[in-house]
């Protein structure tokens, strides 16, 4: 069976990684100062660690070119073989891993041919690492799939195609250790899920499946009165208070949750100074998750 | 098990890709003809040793180690030998013979420069009646040069975070190699000297010269793929 393990494995931002992959999907939640891009170079044998072990079936994938064959990788940031076009780049990819698959196969299946004829200097940071998720899940039989962040290339491939390619890998035996900076992506990749911080292995959330939500920081001179507003309304899990004239609004919809704090104040003339969306810390992939309370701040009308 | 041989030949490919731009040409004609005339005003001052003067200093004392130390620094896209190999080693090849691959591309490239070099100041400042052997003796010698000076440098490249040893290398080659002492004996730079029939560094005959430059070739390779991994 399949195994990636780290043993106190340390480099770059990693403080002493201890975990160990088994077929199947693994999301690891944090961006990349905290050590994800780090964690997938490690995993893919870009880099070996500066401390510690990582090992894949046994052996160093840094250190071992056949079993380098078998690992799809997708960098934070990529760079293709030095090539003057996409298909130039791509085939020396594919010639590398022994796979003999024609380039425009493997680019149209991720919905990238018109990205072959392009001049590899004219590509963009997205459209490169697009074709590099497009290498990596074309591999015919990968033993694992070290990716990351790969939902923030949707739209440019398309979210099903990196779904379902990312479930058949995992059904069939492959481990697929993916990272994500936002909770939807981490819970749209499904599977176990757990998390760096600032280089620091959060396993605790293992165990747990994560759940979505999104939360909403408001400003407004009127907090009080908006809080009683929001109290009984739809698609709103949560009021918290952030401040004297800021508020947390929590529910499981952006826009749902945007609407009913944007149709609450016109409907009691409450003047809105600032909108926009909070992102979680990731403490909260290792704790529970949000509760429904609304605490009062002291002196408040609640 | 892994195939060396295209591990070499993805890395010459990657070598060549890199090397591919208008300012590599370009440069090697500027360096050809500012031999052609150094050649010229050579000739007019010192016919009879104006081709020794422009080969030991202009050309091979200090064009090709700074056309060798441009081309490994193309070669290795400005990274470490190792790390330059990464693009086509996360897909599988073989670290070591993505290497090789790269050295080879560098050797060839900086021993045909080497000898156009060579054959430029032949051509202008040979002496009458000699020209046959000019140009044996003398592309013989730079295209020796050139490949030991790739590897010097494709070893140097391994040292250092993003291959800052290149550069030492250079400037070490320049200082120490000027010299005839123990230090000067392994630098390129003395022995090529002594083969164009300068000082010789520790006293070596000239036939030796061609073995301690093979020498220094074969230890810089075997460096170069002892410090990779696979």
């Amino acid at each position: 069976m399949n195994a990636l393990h780290f043993e106190l494995a340390k480099h770059v931002e990693l403080v002493s990684v201890s975990a160990v992959f088994t077929p199947g999907t693994h999301v690891v939640l944090g961006h990349e100062r905290d050590g994800t891009h780090t964690l997938v170079s490690l995993a893919a044998g870009m880099a070996p660690p500066s401390a510690g072990r990582v090992h894949l079936n046994g052996a160093a994938p840094f250190s071992n070119a056949l079993l380098r064959r078998d690992i799809g990788a997708l960098c934070a940031t990529e760079a293709l073989p030095p090539a003057r076009t996409v298909e130039r780049a791509l085939a020396l990819a594919l010639r590398a891993r022994g796979d003999a698959r024609p380039v425009t196969r493997v680019l149209s299946a991720a919905g990238l041919a018109h990205l072959t004829e392009r001049c590899c200097a004219t590509l963009s940071t997205r459209e490169t690492r697009a074709v590099a998720l497009a290498i990596a899940l074309a591999h015919p039989k990968p033993s694992l799939l070290a990716l990351h962040e790969p939902l923030s290339l949707v739209p440019l491939v398309r979210e099903e195609f990196i779904l379902d390619a990312l479930h058949e890998a995992a059904e069939s035996g492959v481990i697929v250790l993916a990272t994500a900076s936002r909770l939807e992506d981490a819970s749209r990749l499904g599977g176990t899920a757990s998390a760096l911080e600032r280089g620091i292995w959060l396993p605790a959330a293992g165990a747990r499946t994560l759940t979505p939500g999104v939360t909403l920081r408001v400003q407004t001179p009127h907090a009080a009165r908006l809080v009683t507003c929001l109290a009984e309304a739809a698609d709103i899990d949560a009021v918290t208070w952030a401040g004297t004239q800021e508020l947390l609004v929590r529910g499981s919809n952006l826009e749902r949750v945007a609407q009913r704090v944007v149709s609450s104040a016109r409907a009691d003339a409450i003047h809105i100074t600032a909108l926009r969306q909070e992102f979680p810390a990731l403490e909260a992939a290792s704790t529970t998750p949000a509760t429904t309370s609304q605490p009062a701040p002291p002196g408040s009308p609640q | 098990m892994i195939d060396a041989r295209g591990g070499i030949t993805l890395g010459m490919k990657i070598g060549i890709a890199r090397l591919r731009s208008v300012s590599a040409p370009l440069t090697l004609v500027l360096a050809c003809t500012g031999v052609f005339a150094l050649g010229v005003f050579g000739r007019r001052s010192d016919p009879s040793g104006a081709l020794d003067n422009l080969l030991s200093t202009p050309v091979l004392g200090f064009l090709l180690p700074v056309l060798a130390y441009l081309v490994s620094e193309r070669v290795c896209a400005g990274q470490r030998l190792d790390r330059s190999a990464d693009s086509l080693a996360r897909h599988g090849a073989d670290r070591r013979a993505v290497v090789l691959g790269l050295l080879l591309t560098a050797a060839l490239c900086t021993a045909l420069s080497a000898a156009l070099l060579a054959l430029s100041a032949v051509f202008t400042a040979h002496t009458p009646g000699s020209l046959a052997f000019d140009v044996r003796s003398s592309v013989s010698i730079a295209l020796l040069a050139g490949v030991v000076y790739a590897l010097w440098f494709g070893a140097a490249s391994l040292l250092g975070k993003r291959g800052g040893g290149r550069k030492w290398a250079l400037i070490l080659d320049f200082i120490l190699g000027a010299g005839n002492s123990a230090l000067a004996a392994p630098c390129p730079r003395a022995q090529v000297r002594n083969l164009l029939g300068g000082e010789p560094a520790l006293g070596i005959s000239q036939a030796h010269a061609w073995l301690a430059l093979i020498a220094i070739g074969a230890v810089c390779a075997l460096f170069s793929v002892t410090r990779t991994s696979e």
